[in-house]
């Protein structure tokens, strides 16, 4: 009993360590990458890895009761819906017209719908 | 009809798992109360195709394939993006490029853009108007239609074999 409680703890701190450094780089991305397009990547990719670790890590400590049943329904949207919350920033952000950084070198989108603009 | 009962019962597990309490009685509650939600909004969901049982139950090795492809690619995404950001010098070549896709559905687009966004280096910004084209943002390009052609034969198989 108390060596399966030990393995169940090493597990989900484990976890719980992978998740909090993953957040930590996704911060620090936050900070360091130049515009926002570049930013919703740290924070989308690495954010939701991030998070699905700590959820992991709760449904390691406290097994499948109503708490660990919980983090993973939670993880799971997580994973549905930041995907969508970066496409709408993203796009946005594109219509508002915040430009790409200087080191950018292509914008097709852009270009799409100047043309469409033009038109009307 | 029958629509509104299957929707009943996914709703009553979603609610199970929310609540976090799985029993028959839990069950049965949230889906009498979704049913109720339902019924006088029905209108809406009208126009949606249902496949039948037959089709979403030989689907199912598609899907556990899918899932197995986007458990992999949101681990090796997230350690791309990391080794960018603890570089000493941030060196990256961004953009935004237009990658023609061949899914049709409603369905099979929203799967392959937010498949897409947590694919690594690569985050949907919109589809086009007449959807055939989706503009992606790549936050490190080499090739464009080195990236271009991994979609296409990486993701869109998965994603086409499962969804639609």
């Amino acid at each position: 009993m108390t060596d399966y409680e030990m393995i169940r703890n090493i597990l989900s701190f484990s976890f719980f360590a992978g998740g909090m450094i993953f957040l930590f780089l996704g911060m620090l991305g936050l900070l360091r990458l130049p515009d926002v397009y570049n930013r919703l990547h740290a924070t989308t990719k690495i954010g939701i890895l991030g998070a699905f670790g700590v959820m992991l890590g709760i449904v390691m400590k406290v097994g499948f009761n109503s708490m660990g049943i919980k983090a993973i329904t939670v993880g799971m949207f997580l994973m549905l819906t930041a995907p969508m919350a970066a496409h709408m920033m993203s796009r946005a952000a594109h219509r508002h017209g915040v430009g790409l950084c200087k080191e950018s070198i292509v914008d097709e989108y852009g270009q799409s719908y100047y043309k469409d603009q033009e038109k009307e | 009809m029958k629509k509104l009962f299957v929707y009943s019962i996914d709703l009553g597990i979603v609610w199970c798992f929310v609540s976090g309490n799985i029993s028959i009685i839990n069950f049965l509650f949230g889906a009498i109360i979704s049913y109720l939600l339902l019924r006088p909004l029905r209108a809406l969901y009208d126009n949606i195709t249902d496949d039948s049982l037959e089709v979403l139950i030989l689907k199912i090795p598609s899907l556990m394939r899918y899932f197995m492809k986007l458990a992999i690619e949101i681990l090796k995404a997230s350690i791309a993006v990391a080794k960018i950001i603890i570089q000493p010098t941030i060196n990256i070549k961004p953009g935004i490029i237009s990658v023609p896709i061949r899914a049709k559905t409603d369905l099979g687009i929203t799967t392959l853009s937010n498949t897409i966004t947590l694919t690594p280096g690569t985050l949907t910004v919109d589809v086009s108007d007449d959807r055939s084209i989706l503009y992606v943002h790549c936050i490190d390009i080499d090739d464009a239609d080195e990236i271009r052609e991994s979609i296409r034969e990486e993701l869109e198989d998965y994603v086409l074999e499962a969804f639609e």
